[in-house]
């Protein structure tokens, strides 16, 4: 319970830190961070194909992308400082979301339990991913895709605008 | 997924990555494997279902449910035509342009996805694949209005994906499984549905938003209006029709509107169409910029489509399914048009423009009989389409919502016809005088599409029979 409660809270610091940080470097490491936290809990739920693909997708591929996008767009940010005040009121949005979560969720999830059934999934991470989910694996290797030619179809016009 | 039909979201997705290595020796190579691609798909779907002996048998040898076939034929007609004018339309320095086409490859493939899967899961993902090609497809001009449309449609259609996640999330915990034929199962049985209905609901909620229809309409306008000519031409003409519209008619069948079952969701989703077409023909009957009016009238046609299914009786959805490729293809002809009145007259404001119809004679015919199908005139694919949704409604005892559907199509050709007289008779004006008319590669995908919607409304006895068999498989 300890060790859920604390990832939770490692997830919920990180994706605050990720809104609120002033380089987009940063933000973009925190990024990573939340998905390596969700991703052991993930694990910890025992859904590892899940976990994998979080680990492997957004933090790490995604992660590469958001540096090399960050470090071309470094200069600008440089030169024209963003106005940050606006960020402020996400911590107390947060909590009072928080707060509200603390006493609705728990009987709402309770209540929807009373309704659950045994799911289809199971097996080991290559029975999931092969046999089961086939069809999501193909498409992650075309949202990869999409991925990369977005960043081909964006960045020759940046470079050129420049 | 229907195995049958894997090839065609495979090999886009190959000629995608090819693209980028073979454009590196010649640029206009980016061009013509695409557009072989695409014709290559089109050419053996047209052999699996318009061979003499699978008409004389009644389609009753088409591979799988059949509505993945008509809709990956569909897709790839679309995609066809806008990736052939995109290639004389697009400047040829354009850095950007061998990853347009792979753009276009990808969301082909990624839209192939979305219909032949048979999982929600599966569908989520491709959807996402489809958000993210359209982002990057709206700004490839770089626009100022590309931008805001691409922001907007990102922004206002992002929520739409967590309500999907979501549904997804409540569907997964009170049905043990994501796939089709599970909700269709669980729906058919005499257990209370409530847990599986608001799962199914939240889902639907993002679909709508996904439509753009009313009142989740904000990005739609923007993001039409804004984005780069072609791809308005793709996204009005397929994309939104895809990843929302054709989801919820999928949901629509499933959740067994037609035997009572979560009355409230059809009740809602009838009055929402009914709202979209009302609100999206009023407001086009304001407009004055060419593309903004026809993606208000696109909304209002979107609405047609949600209405039917949300009846979701046999005749609704065959209506439903037979509207949504009728709209796929006069959508694209008006979007199409107006990318060569941008390019030959410079402006899609209809106050600058008029007289075009001696300049511009194929851009105004093509216009003509697109306009005619949308607003149901016969005997264009249109009226077909209208007169069934309109049918099941009265025979299902909704006569004010199928009275409203008549009277609100004969505002959609009112509509166009004040932008006919606008934009292409009358006097000449100043804009106009030196507008010639578009190249010939330009005007041929409109010329084919228009020549689409008459066949499809001349040969409706034999698309009737191919609906019916649809929905008797998607249905029963």
């Amino acid at each position: 319970m300890t060790y859920h409660t604390l990832l939770f809270l490692f997830t919920a610091i990180f994706a605050v830190w990720a809104v609120m940080a002033r380089k987009l470097l940063t933000s973009a490491i925190m990024l990573a961070l939340v998905s390596v936290c969700v991703a052991l809990i993930f694990f910890d739920f025992g859904a590892p194909w899940a976990g994998v693909f979080e680990l492997s997708v957004c933090a790490g591929l995604i992660t590469v992308l958001f540096v090399g996008a960050v470090s071309l767009v470094r200069t600008v940010e440089e030169k024209s400082p963003e106005n940050r005040t606006r960020f402020q009121a996400l911590p107390p949005a947060l909590a009072i979301f928080a707060i509200a979560a603390w006493f609705y969720l728990p009987p709402f999830l309770d209540e929807l339990a009373g309704w659950a059934r045994p799911g289809t999934g199971g097996g080991t991470i290559g029975l999931a991913l092969w046999d089961m989910r086939r069809p999501d694996l193909l498409g992650q290797v075309l949202m990869l895709a999409a991925g990369v030619f977005v960043i081909k179809s964006v960045f020759p016009r940046r470079t050129e605008n420049k | 997924m229907d195995k049958g039909l894997l090839a065609y979201l495979l090999i886009p997705l190959f000629a995608a990555v090819i693209i980028p290595f073979a454009a590196r020796c010649r640029r206009k190579l980016a061009d013509i494997i695409a557009a072989v691609t695409l014709l290559a798909g089109l050419a053996n779907l047209a052999w699996l279902v318009l061979r003499p002996s699978v008409i004389n048998g009644g389609f009753a040898d088409i591979p799988g449910d059949g509505l993945s076939l008509l809709l990956v034929a569909t897709i790839y007609l679309i995609g066809l035509c806008v990736t052939f004018f995109s290639a004389w339309f697009m400047d040829e320095e354009l850095p950007n342009r061998p990853a347009y086409y792979s753009l276009i490859l990808v969301s082909v493939a990624a839209m192939t996805g979305v219909v032949t899967t048979s999982d929600f899961f599966t569908l989520y993902v491709f959807i996402e694949v489809l958000a993210v090609t359209t982002f990057a497809l709206i700004t490839t001009d770089e626009s100022a209005g590309g931008i805001e449309g691409a922001l907007k449609y990102f922004f206002l259609t992002f929520p739409a994906s967590a309500l999907i996640i979501a549904g997804l999330a409540v569907l997964l915990l009170t049905l043990g499984s994501l796939s089709f034929e599970n909700l269709r199962i669980f729906m058919a049985s005499d257990i209370p549905s409530g847990p599986v209905t608001f799962g199914a609901a939240l889902m639907l909620l993002g679909f709508l938003i996904k439509s753009g229809v009313v009142p989740f309409h904000a990005w739609t306008p923007d993001a039409y209006q804004g984005a780069y000519a072609p791809v308005s031409a793709h996204l009005a003409g397929i994309v939104t029709k895809i990843s929302g519209v054709y989801a919820i008619v999928k949901l629509a069948t499933l959740l067994r509107f037609f035997d009572g079952r979560a009355q409230g969701l059809s009740g809602m989703l009838m009055f929402l169409g009914m709202l979209s077409i009302a609100v999206g023909a009023l407001a086009a009957l304001r407009q004055k910029d060419f593309k903004r009016m026809l993606a208000f009238s696109s909304i209002s046609q979107v609405g047609y489509i949600v209405l039917a299914a949300g009846l979701g009786t046999p005749l609704a959805i065959m209506g439903a399914v037979f509207h949504l490729v009728n709209h796929a293809t006069f959508k694209t002809v008006l979007f199409l048009n107006s990318a060569s009145l941008e390019r030959s007259a410079g402006t899609t404001d209809m106050d600058k423009l008029g007289g075009l119809e001696h300049s511009m004679p194929w851009t105004s015919w093509t216009s003509v009989v697109a306009l005619l199908s949308t607003a149901g005139v016969p005997p264009l694919s249109g009226f077909w389409s209208k007169l069934l949704i309109i049918l099941a409604l009265w025979e299902s005892g909704f006569k004010t919502y199928a009275v409203l559907a008549l009277l609100f199509s004969i505002v959609t050709l009112a509509y166009f016809m004040v932008m006919q007289r606008k934009v292409f008779f009358g006097l000449k004006t100043r804009a106009a005088e030196n507008s010639p008319e578009v190249s010939a590669p330009l005007l041929a995908p409109v010329v084919l599409l228009s020549a689409v919607i008459v066949a499809l409304g001349l040969l409706f006895p034999y698309f009737y029979t191919y609906v019916r068999v649809v929905t008797e498989r998607i249905i029963l």
